[in-house]
């Protein structure tokens, strides 16, 4: 919202030398956000008014003028191409050093001295569009230059002085004031800054009707409008508003049309209160206000025709709606070019009702924004008392041949109690009870204090739900008071619930080991998935949940698991990466499994934390893709302290390799899955070259250890020796077979520590039908040093007992 | 013969001293004891000697000479170890190995700092799920039926439960503070807890704005809590992700869910406060809302808000990312790009 010093200044006795720095910081910190304060006249530095003396051809173009213009005790030569220039006219000059337009378009531009088509040039003659007044003085027609004939000031006045720009605008930001439908008028802040600084403010003397003469208005739905005041009036027509008028209306952001509907919008601007005139003469009979039949049309101002509801409310005469009301008139009705009697509306409509309207149609209006924060019906009279000071002013025939104002659902002002030692308790310092009164009483409160408790009446513009509790009533004396004087106070309560958060704990170690032990990286995607991915990923859509209105018609569902999203991460940077590996950690959904942990009404769906991780390289062979996973799962547990899991092939993942995948348990339950991503699958994702592996667990089913439990092992007392053999086995001999052989139940030698998988091979350099495993054994005694034989007689223990237990052979070759 | 046998021997201990390098120090030895050394020819007049002096003449001469080699050899290993293992012209400017990729999302850094901070001040960390419904979505917080959030330009509902009585309407949470609600009804006051979380609203993305995006609420209930305890929560936050005292200051603002509410502005890191392009010249930059919990907020958690009172703030953890590394499109933390990502380790 654009607001106007001066007009501020109508009504709140701002002193001339009060620093506005201070005035807008002090409205920010207290009331609403000032986003800027805007010295008009800066717009219309080096501009002037001149006067053309002569104006002559131009000697090099036909549609060139040269003028000779006054600009105030010197005449200068002024290139222009206006086509409605005439000797004595007077004009906006652009002298060297002013900000214009080009034809009202494009980047500002400095002018400068300049020759035009051979002839020197002192700056120019402005369009009212290229000096940004185009909306105030509106051209009829191209290249039309601004007239200011009708302003009388001598050559060489300041354009920013002649045209009242010697102005200041202040503009707020209308977020911080939508809880404030007071503030939403020039009155209402004017109003603020008296209470802010302890000015008089100026009252708007309500009108006093001289005719209740037989005008009627008829009120059906008094809960959606509480009051709807009606003036007829005869003897006016459509002329142009004062420039005076038209100019704070345009300060404010908005287009002069004529007077009557200035008239209107001047008030609404001032007050807050929007209000409507129609063209009497269109309107048969009397008002109605009432709900709009089911399927009834109107045509609004602005051309829209509507099929209205029963839930909108319509401003109608004797036959068909006229307004719709609170957000628009319609386009019949409303002032016309030979309008001579008009109707004036000054009325309240209920917000939640005016707004459900305006969104219904998508038309919002400077009229439906103001009703929909809850305006008062008081306010009613303060736009009324403006309405008609200005149509008496305007129109000195006018007659007011018609009033009724119909007031049918009073508004009460707010009556709280605040106690005075809770006050003293939340504000954290005590203020004396004076202080707290005058603050209040500033700002139209009546404050009654009886003992320790303190009766306040909110005034009537902050009694439509803005004040309806003491907590408010503390607000208000504290930022009057300024936030700026409350120190800031530590809190001492102590407290034990952080001392030890495992499962929080838990989630963080293992992002960290997956991140800086493993070098994966962490990576956001959005809870929606792509439906290709879905397609490509899942086994079905069945327990998906999806979004009614989704970012876009193919991201409806939102995740069951992390992999789709995973996978299209991969895609996305197969571009630019061949060996990269990521993770995420999010919630997701699962439709089923429905409780209410919180509330007995509310049916939450089964939501789940997972962590999900892809490894994709085009570098790497299978085998070192999936021991890299392997190892991330692994040995996850003991780096980051939660009960182990294992690895068994129960159930393939939809996904995966047929080959290629494992399970992953804890105890008996399946946490997760991990595997090759299935060559078809990964051309349906759109991977191209990389290899991809995956795993997803189920992280609200790990289980953090009180602490860490591996146990200290003693070192050992004398060497151990590695002892590498190679041997060849059946190809589907496994290694947990070949493990559990040589230290599972029994062990193969009591010498021997630990068996190490170190590489597999198959190929020409082994017979056909045989891979040869390498194996590093651990070979060491308790007791003393071994010697070479006792060495290698351990590790033919091993190889024997291979032999018998697999039938492996030694490899030769 | 004694004094010719010390001259050279004071001669050739500064020489020895002298000598930078190997070749130097070879070539003084091979002067003085090698074959036609000087030590080694005065060995040769020897014979030419009155006989009664020779022995003695001659045992002074073999000190000398093994004074020299003993010289030699220590300078020799002193210049060994003096010198480089490798060449001179080894390359000093070829770049370092990057340690081993891997790192986690920038948000997520951030997040863990503020946790840590939090911590050591007492707080718990909570976290909830992302599903919920209108009723604690905005019932519980205090909006009222009408209010635009609720509407569907604003919140992701869900298909098939878009309809029917608030607590059956779910949606993607478009905040936390409904989250908090559910903490507040299942633990005992006084709180003190902070609640990192994504959000999501159906809005038109751009560089400033997203769909999906984190908050990071903290709030403290207790009995005796004034307002401007919220200032301590506040710095303590600014501090710890700029490392500085951050000034900063309270306005009012309107939230349905506080009472007071305010904007908190801290200064503006870039210009120190005096005004910049990037504060748009007003020394403050808006970081986050906060308030004490509305009287039905606090109602709907199971509180009597005559008893119990506290103070909120909720911050963008993607804004303050984004001031932290001078990030300018907050899209870029759901792009999953590693380019982007790598940036973070």
């Amino acid at each position: 919202m654009k607001l106007s010093l001066s007009w501020i200044r109508d009504y709140v006795a701002i002193p001339e030398n009060m620093d506005l720095k201070k005035l807008a910081y002090d409205l920010t910190m207290s009331t609403v956000e000032v986003e800027d304060v805007e010295y008009l006249a800066d717009r219309f530095e080096h501009m002037v008014v001149g006067v053309i003396e002569e104006i002559q051809a131009h000697p090099n173009a036909d549609k060139l003028r040269v003028c000779k213009v006054d600009i105030g005790g010197e005449v200068k030569e002024i290139v222009c191409g206006g086509i409605n220039l005439r000797e004595g006219m007077r004009v906006a000059v652009s002298c060297p050093g002013a900000i214009v337009r080009w034809h009202g378009e494009g980047e500002p531009v400095v002018i400068k001295n300049s020759k035009l088509r051979g002839v020197e040039s002192f700056g120019m003659i402005c369009a009212s569009d290229e000096i940004g007044l185009g909306d105030l003085f509106p051209a009829s027609r191209e290249a039309e230059i601004l007239d200011l004939s009708a302003f009388e000031v001598p050559a060489g006045t300041p354009l920013a002085q002649a045209l009242d720009m010697d102005d200041v605008l202040l503009e707020i930001d209308n977020k911080s004031m939508t809880n404030r439908p007071d503030l939403w008028g020039h009155y209402g802040i004017a109003r603020e800054i008296g209470a802010l600084y302890d000015l008089p403010l100026t009252q708007i003397e309500p009108y006093a009707p001289d005719a209740q003469a037989d005008f009627k208005v008829e009120i059906l739905d008094p809960d959606r409008c509480p009051r709807y005041i009606g003036v007829e009036m005869s003897g006016v027509e459509v002329k142009a508003s004062p420039y005076r008028m038209q100019n704070r209306i345009w300060k404010a952001g908005m287009r002069p049309i004529n007077a009557l509907v200035d008239i209107t919008n001047y008030a609404m601007l001032a007050t807050g209160n929007p209000t409507h005139a129609f063209d009497a003469d269109h309107i048969t009979d009397h008002i109605t206000v009432r709900p709009a039949a089911d399927g009834e049309v109107l045509t609004l101002l602005n051309g829209k025709e509507l099929k209205l509801c029963e839930d909108d409310l319509v401003i109608a005469d004797a036959k068909e709606p006229v307004a719709l009301a609170g957000v628009m008139g319609g386009s019949k009705d409303s002032i016309l070019p030979d309008t001579k009697r008009v109707i004036l509306e000054v009325a309240n409509f209920e917000s939640t009702g005016i707004r459900r309207t305006a969104l219904r149609y998508d038309n919002r209006t400077e009229a439906s924004s103001r009703y929909e924060k809850a305006i008062d019906p008081e306010r009613c009279g303060q736009a009324l008392s403006l309405c008609l000071q200005y149509f008496r002013e305007l129109y000195p025939e006018l007659k007011v041949t018609g009033y009724c104002d119909r007031y049918v659902k009073k508004l009460d002002r707010a009556e709280i109690d605040v106690n005075l030692t809770w006050l003293a308790k939340r504000l954290g310092k005590e203020l004396a009870n004076e202080v707290i009164r005058r603050k209040l009483e500033l700002m139209g409160f009546d404050v009654a204090i009886d003992g320790d408790n303190m009766h306040v009446t909110a005034p009537s513009w902050r009694s439509t739900g803005d004040i309806s509790m003491k907590d408010d009533v503390m607000e208000e004396v504290a930022r009057m008071y300024g936030y700026d004087h409350f120190e800031a106070t530590e809190f001492t309560t102590t407290f034990t619930g952080s001392i030890n958060q495992k499962d929080q704990d838990l989630l963080r170690h293992i992002k960290e080991y997956l991140a800086i032990r493993c070098g994966m990286q962490e990576v956001y995607t959005y809870p929606w998935m792509s439906d290709v991915f879905v397609d490509a990923l899942l086994p079905g859509r069945e327990g998906v949940l999806k979004l009614s209105t989704p970012p876009a018609p193919d991201l409806s569902c939102i995740r069951s698991s992390l992999l789709p999203n995973l996978c299209e991460a991969v895609v996305k940077n197969e571009r630019y990466f061949n060996d990269f590996s990521l993770f995420e950690e999010a919630q997701v959904f699962f439709d089923g499994n429905y409780s209410s942990p919180y509330d007995e009404s509310e049916s939450l769906p089964q939501q789940s934390r997972h962590i999900g991780g892809a490894f994709a390289s085009s570098k790497k062979d299978i085998t070192e893709l999936f021991r890299e996973t392997k190892g991330v799962l692994a040995y996850m547990p003991r780096y980051t302290h939660m009960e182990s899991f294992t690895f068994r092939k129960e159930e393939k993942p939809a996904w995966a390799d047929d080959v290629v995948w494992l399970n992953v348990f804890l105890g008996e339950e399946r946490i997760g899955d991990m595997g090759l991503l299935a060559k078809k699958i990964s051309m349906e994702c759109g991977v191209k070259n990389l290899s991809v592996m995956l795993f997803e667990l189920d992280a609200t089913k790990l289980v953090p250890l009180k602490s860490r439990t591996n146990r200290f092992a003693h070192l050992a007392e004398y060497p151990e020796t590695d002892y590498d053999i190679s041997m060849l086995f059946e190809p589907d001999a496994t290694w947990t077979d070949i493990y559990d052989a040589i230290l599972g139940k029994k062990k193969a030698s009591s010498l021997l520590k630990e068996a190490a998988f170190v590489d597999e091979y198959r190929g020409k350099q082994v017979p056909a039908g045989k891979k040869s495993v390498t194996i590093r054994l651990t070979i060491g005694s308790e007791e003393k040093t071994l010697t070479s034989q006792e060495i290698e007689a351990a590790a033919e223990q091993v190889m024997k007992k291979l032999r018998k237990a697999m039938g492996a052979e030694l490899r030769t070759q | 013969m004694k004094e010719r046998i010390n001259g050279i021997l004071s001669e050739v201990k500064t020489k020895i001293a002298a000598a930078a390098s190997e070749s130097e120090l070879q070539s003084v030895k091979s002067a003085y004891i090698g074959k036609q050394g000087a030590l080694s020819l005065l060995m040769k007049e020897l014979p030419g000697l009155a006989a009664e002096l020779r022995p003695q003449i001659g045992s002074v001469l073999n000190q000398a000479k093994n004074q020299v080699t003993e010289l030699v050899e220590s300078k020799r290993t002193e210049l060994k170890l003096k010198a480089s293992e490798v060449s001179p012209d080894f390359d000093c400017s070829v770049p370092g190995i990057l340690p081993r990729q891997g790192g986690l999302h920038p948000i997520t850094q951030m997040c863990y700092d503020l946790n840590d901070t939090f911590r050591s001040m007492g707080f718990e960390i909570f976290q909830e799920d992302d599903i919920t419904s209108e009723l604690y979505a905005f019932d519980k917080l205090n909006f009222p039926q009408n209010h635009p959030a609720r509407e569907s330009m604003d919140t992701y509902w869900l298909e098939g439960h878009d309809s029917g009585a608030t607590c059956e309407k779910l949606c993607l949470r478009p905040h936390l503070t409904g989250g908090s609600v559910r903490y507040m009804q299942t633990h005992k006051p006084p709180y003190r807890f902070v609640y990192p979380g994504r959000v999501y609203r159906n809005e038109t993305t751009d560089a400033h704005h997203e769909r999906a995006f984190f908050q990071y609420e903290a709030l403290i209930v207790d009995k005796d809590i004034t307002f401007t305890s919220g200032k301590v929560m506040i710095k303590s936050i600014l501090s710890k992700v700029f490392g500085t005292d951050v000034p900063v200051r309270m306005r009012s603002g309107f939230f349905p869910f506080v009472e007071p509410g305010f904007e908190i502005d801290m200064q503006c890191q870039v210009c120190g406060g005096k005004g910049c392009s990037v504060c748009k010249h007003v020394g403050w930059i808006e970081v986050m809302p906060g308030g004490s919990p509305h009287p039905n907020v606090l109602r709907a958690a199971g509180l009597d808000p005559d008893e119990y009172t506290g103070f909120y703030v909720n911050i963008g953890l993607d804004r303050l990312v984004m001031m932290r590394y001078g990030v300018d499109d907050v899209r870029l933390f759901h792009s999953a790009d590693l380019r982007f990502l790598n940036q973070f380790k």
